[in-house]
């Protein structure tokens, strides 16, 4: 049996602009009511859940400053995911990169922290976290340029390193990073001049206005500079740029170590910030999947991912709530969060293709 | 030392290989069609708690299994409309697919958290055979999904190699242009072996979780397997029956922290042997593609490119 009629796909030329926003929009409202169906089969109710994130994350001015907060580590690893997506270098190992970045600050946090006053000593710990996210992507950059050895695995399972390496530091008495006196695994706290303090009464760190100007800087790299254009030709077109003199595998390892600079300074913004020592309870947050969420929403367009990553928080910050005040597992913020790529994916597609059904017929003729 | 407690790890190295040659077979039945689907972590997880919750209720181990096949065709099916209908980005797809799934498996499994199976899949019976020592508790004491398995990846080796729709799939994942030329639809054998790849990793989830009657710990549960598994079609060439040996040297490896625990050898930091599985993947990754090594021959020729007849 055959359709009467068959898709037909049809590259457009140029893509109307109103599609461009109209897109992730859906996409956020499609991944919701997909929420909704499994909200209502497991006995949630719907309506308070989404008005309880909305407010919890958003609307309120607790909620929308702790969204602001907790934005500044996901803008991060939204960079570090776009950083190398926009070369086709898919760092999915972001999250593992993070771990090793909260390492380092932390170590320069303790180590470093007594003997400098904090002007120094916050922006040390900053770049100490970024060199150690770089660090943990050495290897697979190195391959991935060297044999073309697939980075979406090596990364992936370096994160699984990353978190036993993370765990080893906190759990084995007496280590450097464990608090002493505590019978309880826990990371020591740094030192004073290495942490800042939040701004008013609010979870919120300067670092977040950091982490914002860092996305335009790199969005005006990317775009203005020679070395964005270098990245540009290579992922438009290897060969031209092989034609050209281009050297991909220099520029392949340079992006991929920036890309993991990123996540490894989104870790240390936590040293600075919030947790200010290292605490395995970040194994359980996904920070740095989420990462890959927020740049590919943003079609990794940095200046984009402030946006996705406040709006990616807020969507966080209001699940969180929500296992606090009603008994909603914490988890639908995650769901939603894969949901929400799944159908900005699908939605692409009408982006890039005018889709439209024709008669069988018509496609004889 | 204690030798009963190595005979313990070989025969759990094949209780977990099973799972591995599962979740592994349906990323290489999926890869040879040319569809690259990384989401099997999320597959995995997703299933495992279906299937857990569909035993515990229907007090059946065999109606958790078949949920979780379900599930996971039902999962690969949307990585199959994205990926070969709508064209999109299969990596991200699949990344989508384990963000999606573990959300999902972790929400579903809320009220589960802790809990144990009642029932569990009985190991066959050999009579004599089982008391071999040895070999007897290492070979003949696994239940019918484990020998079940090792069959069915000799048995897909010949139906790739020895068959015409083996033919046909894998000249579909090499040469799309081809079989779109030979009349048949290059989309429906995609979608075909995607679903396909999905129902067997979602078994292999489902029988990870009830084989060994553990309690549903959300990402605990599987642990990255999902990710080794991809890695392991790397291992075997696409080839099936290499799947088999690989599956059952990473089982070992990843039952090996455990042992050495039990046997309290504690002068490797506990840490350092959990983080093993995962580092000799990644260097056996690294070393099988290296230039001039002949792994990669198996490799189908347009993984993760999508077919476009208009454009060719």
């Amino acid at each position: 049996m055959r359709a009467p009629f068959r898709i037909i796909f049809e590259q457009r030329s140029e893509t109307p602009k109103y599609l461009s926003a109209f897109v992730p929009l859906v996409s956020v409202l499609a991944a919701l009511l997909a929420g909704a169906i499994f909200l209502m089969a497991t006995g949630y109710s719907v309506g308070e859940t989404y008005s309880n994130m909305l407010q919890d994350g958003l609307l309120s001015s607790r909620g929308f400053t702790d969204t602001l907060g907790l934005s500044t580590v996901l803008i991060c690893t939204g960079l570090c995911a776009a950083f190398a997506f926009q070369m086709n270098l898919y760092n999915i190992g972001g999250e593992g990169q993070l771990y090793i970045g909260m390492l380092g600050g932390a170590w320069a946090g303790l180590a470093l922290g007594p003997h400098l006053p904090s002007v120094i000593m916050v922006p040390t710990v900053l770049l100490v976290g970024a060199a150690g996210g770089a660090a943990w992507i050495f290897i697979p950059a190195f391959v991935r340029s060297r044999y073309g050895t697939s980075e979406i695995v090596s990364t992936l399972l370096l994160t699984y390193i990353a978190a036993s390496v993370l765990n080893h530091f906190v759990y084995t008495p007496n280590s450097f990073f464990r608090a002493p006196d505590v019978t309880f695994p826990m990371g020591r706290t740094v030192a004073d001049s290495a942490k800042l303090t939040a701004i008013g009464d609010t979870r919120m760190y300067p670092t977040f206005f950091v982490i914002v100007a860092l996305a335009l800087f790199l969005y005006w790299v990317v775009k203005r500079t020679e070395f964005g254009y270098r990245i540009q030709v290579i992922s438009d077109s290897p060969r031209a740029a092989h034609y050209a003199g281009v050297n991909a595998r220099r520029t392949t390892m340079q992006v991929m170590l920036i890309s993991g600079a990123l996540s490894g300074l989104g870790g240390a913004t936590l040293i600075v910030g919030e947790f200010g020592k290292l605490d395995q309870g970040v194994l359980l947050l996904g920070y740095g999947y989420a990462g890959i969420v927020i740049a590919a929403l943003a079609r990794n367009n940095f200046a984009a991912i402030i946006v996705s990553g406040v709006l990616f928080s807020g969507l966080r910050v209001g699940g969180d709530k929500l296992q606090i005040t009603t008994d909603t597992p914490i988890h639908i913020g995650v769901m939603l969060q894969g949901a929400i790529l799944l159908f900005a994916l699908g939605g692409e597609a009408f982006r890039r293709y005018r889709i439209r059904a024709v008669r069988m017929q018509a496609v004889a003729q | 030392m204690n030798s009963n407690i190595w005979i313990l790890t070989s025969a759990n190295a094949f209780t977990l290989a099973t799972t591995l040659i599962l979740a592994a077979l349906g990323a290489l039945f999926t890869e040879r069609s040319g569809v690259l689907n990384l989401g099997v972590e999320g597959v995995l997880l997703t299933s495992a708690i279906s299937s857990f919750l569909a035993a515990d209720s229907s007090g059946s181990v065999w109606v958790g299994l078949a949920v979780g096949a379900l599930v996971g065709a039902a999962l690969a099916s949307v990585h199959a409309t994205l990926a070969v209908i709508l064209r999109a980005n299969q990596i991200v797809s699949g990344l989508a697919l384990v963000i999606f799934g573990s959300g999902l498996a972790n929400f579903l499994g809320k009220p589960a958290e802790g809990k144990t199976v009642a029932t569990i899949i009985e190991p066959l019976s050999f009579g004599p055979l089982t008391d071999i020592p040895v070999l007897g508790p290492i070979l003949f004491r696994q239940d019918i999904i484990t020998y079940g398995t090792f069959a069915l990846a000799i048995g897909s080796a010949w139906y790739l190699f020895r068959t015409r729709p083996g033919l046909e799939l894998r000249a579909t994942g090499d040469d799309p242009a081809t079989v779109d030329a030979q009349g048949l639809s290059v989309a429906r054998i995609r979608i075909r072996y995607t679903m396909f790849g999905g129902a067997l990793m979602g078994l292999g989830g489902s029988w990870h979780m009830l084989a060994q009657s553990a309690a549903w710990h959300q990402e605990a549960t599987t642990s990255g397997i999902g990710w080794i598994a991809l890695a392991l079609v790397v291992f075997a060439g696409w080839h099936p029956v290499r799947l088999i040996f690989g599956a059952v040297l990473f089982g070992f490896c990843l039952r090996l922290p455990f042992t050495l625990q039990a046997e309290q050898i504690t002068f490797i930091p506990s840490a350092f042997m959990q983080m093993l599985p995962y580092a000799v993947t990644l260097i056996a990754l690294i070393a099988l593609s290296r230039p001039g090594s002949k792994n990669l021959r198996g490799a189908p020729k347009s993984l993760g490119n999508p077919f476009v007849r208009d454009e060719r």
